[in-house]
């Protein structure tokens, strides 16, 4: 029944021709909230894109307030948060904080507090009206989280990007060849998932140290196998379809079949597997970056702000945890929204 | 006409679907129909006519969202109007008195539950059987449809049966309940030519036992001439025509009826060229062609000549073991120049592993191919480009054949610029918008996609895009099995002017006997992987030789006046 | 069955093989040498002479793959790094208090999520089914990280109605009873929305096959429809969902054990991964490479036999 309604009008009159991606487009503007996230995933890559040319949020590392200070539009909450330092003592917090001695950042968080102590001279005033508050050094909580942002945000756009890449060609080549490439492919396949993501990551995590490049690598090594599953069944069943035959027939080779005709045909996939990656990886670098083996020591993301939560949450400073949330839940909802809609607007048969 | 007792009557039935882009979509334009009792309705229509819409409104199963019904419009069912009726309502009348049977068997049966469960299920929730007492109807049921072992297929689950035994037992379920409607929304379309006769005996039979009204919705008219008592013919959501079998078939008004009746290939008799629709729009009367003389001479000249071809397939098993079967065994024929060689088969028969074994789409077995003197299968891949350019395909399929990101221009000059044709893009564009004149369609198309063409459009740019390396020899694999047939005939008709124009060979491969009849010079029928039977083609449809052949051509529908 | 099973056993010998040359690579080339870090500060050429001979470092990479190779045979990964005990003393202490976590944590999920899905598949389209899809897209946005903190900080230091960390070594049902609850109720809040979701998906992809009109076309109420036609047909990818997702139990889930001091697996590999206790991590991937692959078989012998289409080979 279907196929009668998709049966219109279909003489190809006077109308300006259309690819499947700009129908894709058209669907998407059709489709509200796909088109609302969107827009919102926009603002975030620029957000992201004004912080690491500096352009935006590039003092985050400046002490410009007391510590601790409350968020603007809650001033009154000073009160509240003395009785909450009272109540700290005596009580063990969740966290069991590493001694001097062995703590890896010791020596960095030393100079960066004598570097700090050299800048407090000259500031000259310290502003206690901050949006979002401080935190415990009285770095500015907004300009740290959209720092966070820009981290998290690369993090997971590389990661993805260079995991899709390893996933596409792996898959590719073990579902349009079959047979030996195939049986090898997926014994390499079977090795990796036979090891839960997170304890891969944890152990490469434990050889590699920490560091953006190193971070990336890890999250894309450890999560490629998805998209390697999806391309490989794709290949398979593209790879009988006519019109790659038909490719066959006018003589087209291998590589021109693989990568000409069949790629094209699930790169809406690709874009598909793309944002659900970014999610993922992002939620995974939040937690990585939580435990100390994430991102290197003198950078911030999302994952290693939450990491002071616990602690300031003992002591009634709550801002930190918002500001996480607020920022990563709004980018992690619409990434989501678009990928469904995405999947729905790019999807062919749904002519 | 005796007096009709009229069982389900519609009137002013107007069925619109919302698109995605806001527009909305007319399937059914007001549509008024009456289906008497004790008789069989065919409702024949092209894809897009509504008459799949048709039966699924009279049945309340259109979808909730996206579909609209006027609410003038009635489907008047024993006097009460379904379309007002109650959602209980309708589920008692649904499986009761008014049943339906698909197209696809396989998919319409669940596959965890028994098919002995399935037709127990219809018993016990409108009989009110207890669950031994429906479960032994179910296999005197399985009996009636004619199952073999009826005890022992209760038990079996649908993907052990065969696809036309999966039909009898929708048709179980259908008759269970002794219903007063039975709708069958073509359910042969899926099945092979001997198993569809099968199938339409056994409604036939069943309709006459029990007296129930069939409402029988095909794109076939052949099929439908030999039971049907009335039949109503739909296009674009309206009712052309409707009238007794004989008056449709014998004198039919509407110049849409005519054409549908005109441009089927029919085995008696072969016109130069098909008729298409628009022979019968134009105010002029249409004037059958003269006959075409087909076949060929033992000293012709050869285009391509295969000697013991085998192909086999490997079933693998696990990591290690593998299973062969052999999909074409020991196949050898003659191609002549200029002629066609027609191969039918029913699926599974190898005939379509034979087509793509010749464009080396498929590893041989066994077995030559020789092309101007050279065996095409065993040369490497470099030695062979040279002679793919010569031997092209079109595919039966003609919205998976083309390649939906690329514009029908990059379709075309593709081939030419992997094997050098043309001097540059400016040229083998110019060539480009020639074949597409070539075939019908106008220049504009070329910076087009796929997908804004039709199915019979689509085609065309297939058979384009192997114009484009000027082929020697053309294999068309089911070509035109997926087209209506309206515009079957239009393709077939193009077919034919190109290879009179370039002296193109063809190797026409089909299910459709008539389409083969009228295409071929020479056929080859083929079962199971080898060949049965190769001559002329008069001949082998005036005398065929061995049982198979017969038994097929048997199973071809005879249309109204051969059952006059 | 008996001989598909031996073959697909048969078949885990290379995958196995595999891991192990994986955990080797990381470990015994990505990570350099680890002598340094067993060195510590006694930073002297004998002693790291003295740690490679010990550790079979002074020989060729292929007699180390070996040597692990036969570790794994023997599933004696030597003593601990850090605290010089058998490592699968270690181990085997620790896997229980990790399936009382994950184990109850399964069913509970199972139990809540499933129905929550059905009912949210049979209202499909419909405003119930919008706000529960939208509910879950937001509440699998936030990070599981801020459900435990927060729900840590709220319910158990704030509110004081659960423990706030600990752990019973003597008595099972005193854990199960006092410290079990709260990690329970809060894996439960990170698990559900992306399970209900998960498990929608496959109903309502079997009700869009074409035996659910044939059903309807039987007169079949839309309750019967979706209970025992539907259902039947989505159980299958959920229960081998399920099954393959079992391994996660021996892993435990590692922030809950880490936040609230459970004693279990996962606990222990963060340590390990802390301090560079490669014996350890070593024994718990191999571990869990091969309980997932066990339970990957059984989740194919159970599809195999819930679902009539597939047969044995």
């Amino acid at each position: 029944m279907s196929a009668n309604i998709s049966m219109q009008q279909n003489s190809p009159a006077a109308a300006p021709p259309r690819s499947l991606w700009s129908l894709g487009w058209q669907r998407l503007k059709r489709d509200r909230v796909g088109y609302v996230s969107l827009w919102i995933v926009g603002v975030f890559a620029l957000v992201a894109a004004l912080v690491w040319t500096g352009l935006l949020a590039g003092n985050w590392n400046a002490e410009i307030s007391e510590p601790n200070t409350s968020p603007l539009w809650v001033a009154h909450e000073k009160v509240a948060v003395t009785s909450g330092e009272n109540e700290l003592d005596g009580s063990t917090g969740p966290i069991i904080r590493l001694a001097a001695a062995e703590d890896p950042i010791n020596q960095e968080m030393e100079a960066a507090r004598k570097n700090a102590a050299r800048y407090k001279t000259r500031e000259i005033e310290k502003t206690d009206s901050l949006i979002l508050g401080s935190d415990q050094r009285g770095r500015s909580v907004m300009q740290k989280v959209l720092q966070g942002t820009a981290t998290s945000m690369l993090v997971g756009i590389f990661g993805a990007l260079l995991s899709v890449l390893l996933g596409t060609l792996l898959g590719a080549f073990a579902g349009y060849f079959g047979r030996r490439t195939d049986d090898f492919l997926m014994w390499f396949y079977s090795v990796f998932t036979s090891v839960p993501d997170m304890l891969l990551l944890l152990a490469f995590a434990a050889v590699s140290g920490r560091g953006f490049t190193t971070l990336v690598l890890v999250l894309s090594f450890t999560s490629w196998t998805a998209t390697f599953r999806l391309v490989r069944a794709e290949f398979m069943k593209q790879r009988s379809r006519e019109y790659v035959q038909a490719a066959d027939a006018i003589g087209a080779s291998h590589l021109r079949r693989m990568f000409v005709h069949i790629l094209p045909n699930i790169s809406h996939l690709l874009l598909v597997q793309f944002s659900l990656l970014l999610v993922g990886l992002i939620k995974y670098e939040v937690i990585l970056s939580f435990l100390g083996f994430g991102v290197g020591v003198k950078q911030v993301s999302w994952g290693s702000i939450l990491g002071e939560v616990p602690n300031e949450l003992l002591q009634g400073y709550w801002w930190q945890l918002l500001a996480v949330v607020l920022f990563m839940s709004t980018l992690v909802t619409a990434v989501s929204l678009l990928t469904d809609a995405l999947r729905d607007a790019l999807d062919p048969k749904v002519k | 006409m005796s007096e009709r007792e009229i069982l389900l009557s519609i009137r002013q039935l107007r069925v619109a679907f919302r698109q995605e882009d806001g527009g909305r979509f007319e399937a059914l334009k007001g549509i008024d129909l009456d289906i008497p009792a004790h008789r069989t309705v065919a409702l024949v229509g092209e894809s897009g006519s509504g008459k799949s819409v048709t039966s699924m409104a009279i049945m309340r199963l259109l979808p909730q969202y996206g579909c609209e019904i006027d609410p003038a419009s009635q489907v008047l069912f024993a006097g009460r109007d379904l379309l007002k009726a109650t959602p209980a309502e309708m589920r008692a009348l649904r499986g009761r008195d008014i049943t339906m049977i698909f197209q696809e068997p396989m998919s319409s049966l669940n596959p965890v539950y028994t098919v002995g469960d399935q037709i127990a299920e219809t018993l016990m929730l409108h009989e009110a059987l207890s669950r031994s007492a429906a479960w032994q109807r179910a296999i005197e049921l399985l009996q009636e449809v004619g199952l073999p072992d009826p005890e022992k297929r209760a038990r079996a689950y649908p993907h052990q049966l065969s696809g036309g035994q999966q039909q009898r037992v929708m048709i179980a379920i259908a008759i269970a309940c002794k219903p007063k409607l039975l709708i069958a929304d073509e359910p042969t379309t899926a099945l092979d030519v001997t198993i569809q006769k099968q199938i339409l005996e056994l409604l036939a039979g069943l309709q006459k036992k029990h007296g129930m009204s069939v409402l029988f919705i095909t794109h076939d008219l052949g099929v439908v001439g030999e039971f049907a008592d009335e039949v109503i013919v739909m296009r674009h959501g309206e009712i052309r025509e409707q009238g007794s079998a004989q008056q449709v078939f014998e004198a039919p008004q509407d110049a849409y009826t005519r054409a549908l009746i005109a441009c089927r290939p029919s085995v008696a008799h072969r016109p130069e060229r098909l008729a298409v629709i628009e022979d019968f729009l134009r105010p002029e009367p249409y004037v059958q062609p003269p006959e075409r003389a087909r076949g060929y001479a033992q000293d012709d000249a050869v285009a391509l000549e295969v000697q013991g071809l085998c192909v086999n397939f490997d079933i693998r098993e696990g990591l290690f073991r593998k299973r062969k079967f052999e999909a074409v065994k020991n196949v050898s024929f003659k191609l002549a120049k200029g002629r066609t060689l027609g191969i039918v088969g029913e699926s599974g028969s190898g005939k379509t592993t034979v087509g793509l074994a010749l464009m080396r789409l498929r590893e041989v077995a066994a077995g030559k191919a020789l092309f101007h003197g050279q065996d095409i299968l065993a040369m490497n891949e470099r030695e062979f480009m040279d002679y793919k350019r010569r031997i092209q395909i079109v595919f039966q399929n003609p919205y998976a054949s083309l390649n939906p990101r690329f514009t029908v221009g990059s379709i075309l000059t593709e081939p030419m610029q992997l094997h050098g044709i043309g001097a540059n893009r400016a040229e083998r564009e110019q060539l480009a918008r020639e074949l597409l004149d070539r075939v019908g369609l106008p220049a504009r198309s070329m910076e087009k996609y796929a997908h804004e063409f039709s199915g019979g459009q689509r085609q065309r740019i297939a058979i384009a895009r192997c114009l484009s390396l000027k082929p020697e020899i053309l294999i068309c694999d089911e070509s035109v099995s997926a087209l209506d047939v309206s515009v079957q005939a239009q393709v077939l008709n193009l077919l034919q002017d190109l290879q009179d124009e370039f002296g193109l060979s063809y190797l026409f491969i089909s299910h459709d006997l008539a389409v083969v009849r009228h295409i071929s010079d020479q056929v080859m029928v083929m079962n199971k992987g080898e060949v049965v039977e190769q001559a002329d083609a008069d001949s082998i449809y005036r005398a065929p030789a061995s049982d198979y052949t017969r038994r097929l051509l048997a199973s071809i529908p005879q249309g109204w006046s051969a059952a006059a | 069955m008996l001989a598909y099973i031996l073959r697909r056993l048969w078949q885990m010998v290379p995958t196995l093989l595999g891991v192990m040359l994986l955990v080797f690579i990381v470990f015994n080339w990505v990570g350099g040498d680890p002598s340094y870090i067993l060195a510590g500060k006694r930073l002297s050429p004998e002693t790291l002479a003295n740690i490679r001979t010990h550790l079979g470092l002074d020989k060729s990479m292929p007699e180390q793959f070996l040597l692990f190779v036969q570790q794994v045979l023997h599933f004696d990964f030597g003593p601990s790094w850090s605290t010089q005990q058998p490592v699968g003393g270690i181990l085997a202490a620790r896997v229980g208090p990790s399936l009382m976590l994950t184990g109850s944590l399964l069913v509970v999920e199972l139990l809540t999520a499933l129905p929550i899905a059905i009912l949210v598949a049979y209202y499909r389209g419909k405003l119930v089914d919008r706000a529960v899809t939208i509910a879950c897209t937001v509440a699998m946005s936030i990070s599981s990280l801020v459900y435990i903190i927060v729900g840590q900080y709220v319910l158990a230091y704030k509110a004081g109605w659960f423990p706030v960390q600990g752990w019973d070594d003597d008595s099972i049902l005193g854990a199960w009873l006092f410290y079990i609850p709260l990690p329970l109720l809060l894996g439960l809040a990170v698990s559900l929305a992306p399970s209900v979701r998960f498990y929608r998906s496959f109903v309502v992809e079997e009700l869009n096959q074409d035996y659910v009109r044939t059903a309807r076309a039987k007169g079949l109420s839309e309750r019967v429809m979706l209970f025992k036609h539907v259902l039947r047909n989505a159980l299958i990818p959920v229960v081998t969902a399920v099954t393959s997702s079992l391994p996660f139990l021996v892993l435990g889930s590692m922030l809950l054990e880490r936040f609230f001091g459970i004693p279990g697996m996962g606990n222990e590999l963060l340590l390990a991964v802390d301090k560079s206790d490669f014996p350890v991590i070593k024994a718990i991937t191999i571990t869990i490479a091969i309980s997932t692959m066990v339970f990957n078989l059984l989740a194919d012998v159970l599809y195999k036999w819930i679902d009539p289409r597939v047969e044995l080979k």
